[in-house]
């Protein structure tokens, strides 16, 4: 027979072999001493167990030893050879048997939250099908060259980064941003490697591909997450690094003391700081990996455990809680033409680049073409729908921040904004378009204001539908016990309006950009803890003043992902709550695997000092509270 | 004859490992001693929470295969990233 294989499987499950034998020899010596009186063999085997099981341990200990790091495995070791030393064969036994046990588990078992993320990475295709040289080849995925047009047939995985040239289907995109439905991809969308493509054959054109892919950067980010450290971990950190010389310090002076030397190798294996320095971080790479599975990028052990402590929300009003695009609902002319006013409106906006402005541009644009003679128009309207109107260029424009636009145009000067612009050029506003414009605002509409020459001639009412799952986010929230805010530009009635309908706690109107950091600022200093979610573009400084920032739809775009501490890979609101829910059990686990440790040690500390815990009791509690927080901070990947 | 030497700029290549049974935090350190002793190695990173083991290494010193050898004497099983 090859003796190959058989090294290889050796090497391959070297611990559990170590760990069985010695667990067998350890079963085998102690039934020979207890049930046959062979004392001397049953020693000797007790010794060849020690042994076996402590080869490894006392290894690693030397190791530390000489790299003058003081670990569990130099505690061990010392109390195993301790054991020894005074003849207690069995002790000596039992310690390295449970201790090889006990770490078998918890490699076994930390290999798990380590791999969480590895089942993403293997979502990519490891060869892509390229158009290279007139014909199609078959190339490893990652020596596609940007620009490159990869093919991808249906129901196979798109094995780069790309736009969309040629072809139409449905994308599932879970692994990167963890949506379960799927997004209808066409010409000149982007695709992310290792997404699915469901339906249609697609032709990519490159943009990234290898290491370069938006999968493998949030890869990367997430494990540089989760090797941060949190406060609490660089906390119990600093604490081991004094504790476990500590603890050798107590055992020799328990031993000065009461000449016990039992006591004192018990207190060395009981004093390991095992479950409390592994408790926290297996809690926090557990949630980092759990987040990241559902597309919700987590900075880090820092930001979860601060995210934990959220007691107030934030939302920014438009492309957040709303879809984001407004479209124009109704143009209103007093005693003049509709179109006339939209028109001008258009003239006058068309150089900002305000969301309102692209909306009543676009509306002007859309609008039928023959406007002069309005009888004609909306027959004329269907044959022509494809010919856009032209808009013309003002003469000149003047943006006045969060109120609107002055222009002029064909001699005329032209004024678009709301009612606070209108009152800091004392524009007199006539009773009955206040009223028009009141009821809209009741709505939840956002109305300006058109004026030409210093009368008002019209005003644009323009909608902003509400994301479907707006409402449920925020009674989701409320049910968890914390706060909703919208922070919004709109003037007060269209907000109470927008903020009736999605059911939240409160609203901040007419807030300018930079007023919105303001209010964060507010809250803050009255002692809540506050998240702000955005788009992590136009909100970035408010996401950054925020305790928590938490961007949306951050797949695309880097900026987002830098300046948050909690990026949404998908546009998906829905994740908010989770996001919350998610931080809040990973700061209790944290918590629940401090106490359970500092729990342990009190108990065990007692117990021996009481003399009811001896050598191997106390191993086996100290290596049992080490599986139990590993299995709690486990709990996580599946919140 | 006097031969000038000129000093060569050392071009440090890196290199990604990965211990996927790490079982204390301590371990981890160990490792990332042992493998800063390794010949020509000039950084290291072991992060326990991800077995993730960054190497940092002159080239014309350092043997990759050393890394892999000094992973394994301290009881654990290299991958590659």
């Amino acid at each position: 027979m090859n003796a190959q294989p058989i090294t290889q499987y050796y090497r391959k499950n070297r611990k559990a072999i170590v760990t069985a034998s010695s667990g067998l020899l350890y079963g085998g010596g102690w039934s020979l001493g207890h049930f046959t009186g062979f004392d001397t063999a049953s020693a000797g085997i007790l010794i060849l167990a020690a042994i076996i099981g402590g080869y490894d341990i006392a290894k690693t200990a030397y190791y530390e030893v000489t790299n003058r790091t003081l670990g569990i495995k130099t505690l061990v070791t010392l109390a195993a050879i301790g054991a020894i030393v005074i003849g207690e064969y069995w002790e000596a036994a039992a310690v390295v048997f449970l201790f090889s046990l006990g770490s078998y588990l918890e490699g076994r078992t930390m290999r798990k939250t380590r791999t969480a993320l590895q089942e993403l990475l293997e979502m990519t295709p490891d060869t892509a099908t390229v158009r290279r040289d007139g014909d199609l080849q078959e190339v490893p995925a990652r020596d596609v060259e940007e620009g490159e047009v990869v093919l991808v047939k249906p129901g196979g995985k798109i094995p780069v980064d790309g736009s969309v040239v040629d072809g139409e289907s449905a994308v599932n995109q879970a692994p990167v941003t963890g949506e379960s439905a799927p997004v209808h991809k066409a010409d000149g969308d982007e695709v992310y490697a290792g997404t699915v493509n469901q339906e249609g054959a697609l032709e990519v054109r490159t943009t990234g591909a290898g290491s370069d892919t938006t999968l493998e950067r949030i890869i990367r980010r997430v494990e540089e997450a989760q090797e941060a450290q949190s406060p609490t971990e660089s906390l119990i950190d600093r604490f081991a690094k004094y504790y476990t010389p500590a603890v050798i310090v107590l055992a020799i002076s328990a031993y000065a003391v009461t000449q016990n030397a039992i006591l004192s190798l018990t207190l060395l294996v009981i004093g390991c700081p095992g479950a409390l320095v592994i408790g926290p971080p297996v809690s926090i790479v557990s949630a980092i990996g759990n987040a990241a599975r559902s597309g919700v990028l987590m900075k880090g052990g820092e930001h979860l455990e601060r995210a934990g402590k959220t007691d107030l929300v934030t939302f920014d009003k438009t492309g957040t809680l709303t879809k984001g695009g407004t479209t124009v609902a109704d143009v209103e002319g007093f005693d003049i033409d509709d179109d006339e006013v939209i028109s001008l409106a258009a003239t006058a906006e068309k150089k900002s680049e305000h969301h309102l402005a692209d909306a009543i541009v676009d509306a002007a644009r859309d609008r039928p073409t023959a406007a002069t003679d309005g009888g004609t128009a909306v027959a004329h309207s269907d044959a022509t729908s494809a010919e856009h109107r032209s808009v013309p260029d003002p003469d000149d424009f003047d943006v006045v921040a969060g109120m609107g636009v002055v222009a002029h145009t064909d001699g005329h000067e032209v004024v678009v904004g709301n009612r606070a612009l209108l009152d800091d050029r004392s524009i007199d506003i006539p009773d009955h378009i206040a009223e028009y414009v009141r009821g809209r605002e009741e709505r939840g509409e956002t109305v300006v204001h058109v004026v030409r020459d210093g009368s008002v001639i019209g005003v644009i009412a323009m909608r902003d539908e509400l994301r479907e799952a707006a409402p449920g986010v925020v009674a989701a929230l409320q049910d968890a016990g914390i706060e909703t805010v919208m922070l919004t530009g709109d003037n007060e009635r269209t907000a109470s309006a927008v903020a009736g309908e999605v059911g939240i706690d409160e609203y901040r109107a007419e807030l300018l950009p930079e007023e919105k950091q303001t209010v964060i600022e507010e809250y803050q200093a009255d002692g809540h803890v506050v998240a702000m979610v955005g788009d992590g573009i136009n909100d970035a400084p408010s996401l950054a003043t925020a305790d928590v920032g938490i961007a949306m739809g951050a797949a695309g775009t880097d900026t987002a992902i830098e300046t948050a501490d909690m990026a949404l890979m998908a546009d998906d609101l829905e994740r908010i709550p989770y996001a919350v829910t998610l931080s809040k059990a990973t700061r209790w686990n944290v918590l629940e695997n401090v106490g359970l440790a500092v729990l342990t040690v009190t108990v065990l500390l007692a117990g021996v000092l009481t003399s009811y815990v001896t050598l191997a009791a106390g191993m086996l509690v100290h290596e049992a509270s080490v599986l139990l927080v590993i299995l709690n901070g486990m709990r996580l990947l599946r919140h | 004859m006097a031969v000038r030497v000129l000093r060569r700029t050392v071009m440090n290549e890196t290199t990604q490992l990965r211990v996927m049974d790490f079982d204390c935090p301590t371990c981890a350190s160990t490792v990332e001693r042992a493998l800063s002793n390794v010949d020509g190695v000039q950084n290291v990173k072991v992060h326990y929470t991800t077995g993730r083991v960054e190497i940092e290494y002159d080239d014309d010193v350092a043997d990759p295969d050393a890394f892999a050898q000094a992973i394994e004497n301290q009881g654990y099983t290299p991958q590659p990233a």
